[in-house]
């Protein structure tokens, strides 16, 4: 055990000391300090790491793996091939040469479009990175203020947003760990959670009506996919944060795990419908079936997009269910359904 | 004239719809009762508007509406002196609420809008009805000696007299030496030997003591001066045989001293027991740790057997449906560290650790009889503000102490084990009293008193 830290009395000092200049006590015989010290708040901690914080920060931040070889290759050849243009153009207006010259100076238009947004993608690569550090933060340590501070900073939440205001206003220096979690959840996360599961049912529904009325395999298959891409991107825009690599992966898995549901039930639906002879109602109710499945698979990705997205995970009450966006669901087909028949 | 159901059906219906809730709270005196309770009441009152409860979850989802003071259902016990308090606090410069003698009630009608349909066919807004109790931990600790018989009783008053407590009772043990049970009693000497002995138990009390037995010698409340109150343990007993103290005359010094033991279990605590202690339904207990860390060892481990002999009287079973209709029971416990504005915030942590393990026999028990039971270290009214000095990378507390000084402090450090001896060997625990912040209008500062109440009442407000 080490020792305990002893009691220290830290005394009010007077006008004259106030006014005298004094030398910054050291901290082994420190016993008086001046007024103005008391200065900031305890909840008013500076956002500025410390070097300890700083060294876990390195230590979870994920491997850098920059392919280095793969990345020469691109640049040098975008800007050999960039320069050859270049000198193509020069070559041209010597050898008066129009033709030439105007493929090469688009070339050269090409060259740049190509960097810049190879470009973009590097800036955009890196931000991710840092997100996925902050997520990593988040679950390896223990909640704190700064840290949390951070993570709002991350997701975009400017100083004056009300509900970090509201934040800000409920958080207390006592807090600790789990008293931040919930006023943070709730204050928010909150907002943005009701907003993610409007769009996720709005989106969902949407589908369920697009692929319900469509009658082609391929434009259902089409509809799916940029519906489920979509979604997920404007999610990711909702919590401000962006997916990391891994879990953008999983996620398109999943679209595609839709996608082929969407193209085989549209298959079985057609050959069924034929085979069995079906009237048209009993067509139109079986369409309806298809796209209330293809709602709830798009429902299924939203919601775990929305899992994947949220920066602190769900608390097992606060956990969004299936269960409100179906009963929704069904009211948007019904009415679709009614509308066609 | 309008028809309605007598006060105390309506009272079994409500608690039947689970609209009623007997909140006790109880603790050692000076663990800061009547402070809790204040704040507690002015807290609610607040809940509507301006009250800083983030951490309950109604309140932050805006779905409690405010508390009103409604009369009391019990018109024999006297009413908790809310006003009086509050005005205290209000004093320049401010003071401490006095603190209540005895038991006291106060019912409050909380509004709230319940999240659950089901509830809200019955209404847009529902009422929660909180019956607030508030009686001496001393008064519990009275209860083992129900199993005790006078002969028991005299002879654990005697084990317990330890070298410091013999000094405080040092008048009682001289006038009591030449006792013999078989004396014939002499009314004027009983009431003298006992004046001494209470006065003994006061002393110990000021000095750092716990235990204190009987209890309601120190809050007699409408019996000071009655015989029942006028006993004491028999130290000579120990060398009578069991036979021989049976058959002595009824006068005799023993036998009196027994029927007054007998009839104090009989009309002092059984009654306190049965009319009141087995109805409530919610518990808190306050632990004044601080003050017991800063007096030293043996206070300390004092309180800590204090609290395990208190801490009995709570091994019930769980209130079911039919249990709260015909015999509710406690089914929560509360184990609150009060005055946690006295440390800086960072040893929070490690004052509720210290009182889990301090507590942490009884909260085995609990367990056992599945009483849901947890720790909290909370500060009723915070006289405080915590502050942080940059350049020093320290919290300190910022506050005017009980003697008028704005000062600024670190009490030292908590610890978060049960203390040993070399512990108290190298710690300076400093612990200052301080005076209440003044207060004007507007809800009283508190620390995690809304953690508490969500604990314990955040289920009857879904």
């Amino acid at each position: 055990m080490t020792d305990p830290k002893p009691p220290r009395r830290f005394e009010v000092p007077t006008e004259s000391a106030k006014t005298a200049p004094q030398p910054i006590p050291s901290l082994a015989t420190a016993q008086h300090f001046p007024l103005e010290s008391v200065g900031a708040r305890v909840e008013e901690t500076p956002e500025s790491d410390t070097r300890a914080e700083r060294a876990v920060d390195d230590a979870l931040s994920p491997p850098r793996k920059r392919r280095w070889g793969l990345m020469t290759l691109l640049s040098a050849s975008l800007v050999i091939g960039g320069i050859q243009c270049g000198v193509q153009v020069y070559e041209a207006v010597i050898q008066n040469d129009p033709f030439s010259g105007l493929w090469a100076a688009l070339g050269v238009f090409g060259a740049g479009l190509l960097a810049r947004s190879g470009g973009k993608e590097l800036l955009r690569l890196k931000r991710l990175r840092r997100h996925a550090k902050v997520r990593k933060r988040l679950e390896n340590t223990p909640l704190d203020q700064p840290l949390l501070a951070d993570t709002a900073r991350h997701m975009r939440v400017s100083r004056d947003d009300p509900h970090w205001r509201s934040y800000q206003n409920a958080v207390n220096a006592h807090h600790d760990g789990d008293d931040i979690r919930t006023l943070f959840s709730h204050h928010l996360l909150g907002p943005r959670d009701r907003a993610a599961s409007q769009l996720i049912t709005r989106m969902s529904s949407e589908t369920a009506a697009m692929v319900a009325i469509s009658p082609i395999t391929l434009l259902d298959m089409g509809l799916v996919a940029w519906r489920n891409m979509r979604m997920i991107d404007r999610l990711a825009d909702i919590y401000g944060l962006e997916l990391g690599y891994a879990s953008r992966l999983r996620l398109y898995r999943h679209v595609l795990a839709n996608l082929a549901f969407a193209g085989a039930s549209e298959i079985a639906v057609d050959m069924g419908s034929e085979l069995l002879g079906m009237n048209l109602a009993e067509k139109l109710s079986s369409r309806a079936a298809q796209g209330l499945g293809s709602g709830l698979m798009t429902a299924r990705l939203g919601l775990r997009a929305q899992r994947l997205l949220r920066p602190l995970p769900f608390t097992r009450q606060e956990q969004p269910t299936l269960g409100h966006v179906r009963k929704a669901l069904w009211q948007q087909l019904k009415r679709t359904d009614e509308r066609r028949g | 004239m309008a028809w309605t159901l007598p006060r105390h059906i309506r009272d079994v219906a409500e608690r039947g719809l689970d609209r009623q809730v007997r909140l006790a709270v109880t603790g050692l005196s000076r663990a800061g009762k009547t402070a809790f309770l204040t704040s507690l009441i002015n807290q609610l009152r607040h809940a509507g508007l301006d009250a800083q409860l983030h951490l309950i979850k109604a309140s932050r989802e805006g779905r409690l509406l405010g508390a009103k003071r409604e009369l009391q259902p019990d018109l024999s016990l006297a009413r908790f002196p809310y006003d009086e308090a509050l005005s205290s606090l209000g004093e320049t410069p401010p003071r401490w609420p006095t603190p209540t003698r005895g038991m006291s009630e106060l019912r409050l009608s909380i509004r709230y809008k319940s999240e659950r349909p089901s509830k809200r066919l019955l209404g847009e807004t529902s009422t929660l009805t909180l019956d607030l109790i508030d009686y001496p931990g001393e008064w519990l600790l009275d209860l083992p000696m129900l199993r005790q018989s006078f002969l028991d009783w005299s002879q654990t008053m005697n084990a317990l007299l330890t070298p410091s407590r013999r000094t405080h009772m040092a008048e009682w043990l001289e006038a009591q030496s030449d006792l013999s049970p078989d004396q014939p009693a002499d009314e004027q000497q009983l009431a003298d030997l006992s004046a001494h002995y209470t006065e003994g138990l006061h002393r110990v009390r000021n000095n750092g003591g716990y235990f204190i037995q009987p209890g309601r010698f120190l809050l007699p409340g409408e019996l000071a001066g009655a015989p029942v109150l006028q006993f004491f343990p028999l130290l000579s007993c120990a060398d009578w045989s069991d036979e021989a103290l049976e058959a002595l005359p009824p006068e005799s010094l023993y036998k009196t001293l027994k029927a007054r033991f007998d009839h104090y279990l009989k009309t002092v605590i059984t009654p306190f027991y049965r009319q009141h202690f087995q109805r409530f339904d919610r518990q808190v207990v306050l632990v004044d740790v601080l003050t017991a860390l800063n007096s030293g060892p043996e206070a300390f481990d004092e309180l800590r057997t204090t609290m395990e002999a208190l801490m009995q009287s709570f091994s019930y079973g769980r209130a079911g449906l039919i249990n709260r209709l015909f015999a509710p029971r406690i089914d929560k416990l509360a184990i609150a560290a009060t005055k946690a504005d006295h440390v800086t915030p960072d040893q929070h942590a490690a004052l509720v650790e210290l009182l889990t393990q301090l507590m942490n026999e009884p909260l085995n028990d609990l367990r056992f009889g599945d009483i849901e039971s947890k720790a909290f270290a909370l500060a009723s009214i915070a006289a405080t503000e915590a502050r942080r000095l940059e350049e020093h990378d320290a919290q300190a507390l910022s506050g005017t102490t009980l003697e008028g000084e704005h000062v600024l402090m670190f009490p030292g450090e908590v610890p978060s084990k049960l203390p040993d001896a070399a512990f108290w060997a190298r710690q300076g625990f400093q612990f200052t009293g301080f005076r209440p912040r003044p207060h004007t209008e507007g809800p009283l500062p508190h620390l995690r008193m809304d953690a508490l109440l969500d604990w314990l009442l955040g289920d009857k407000w879904q």
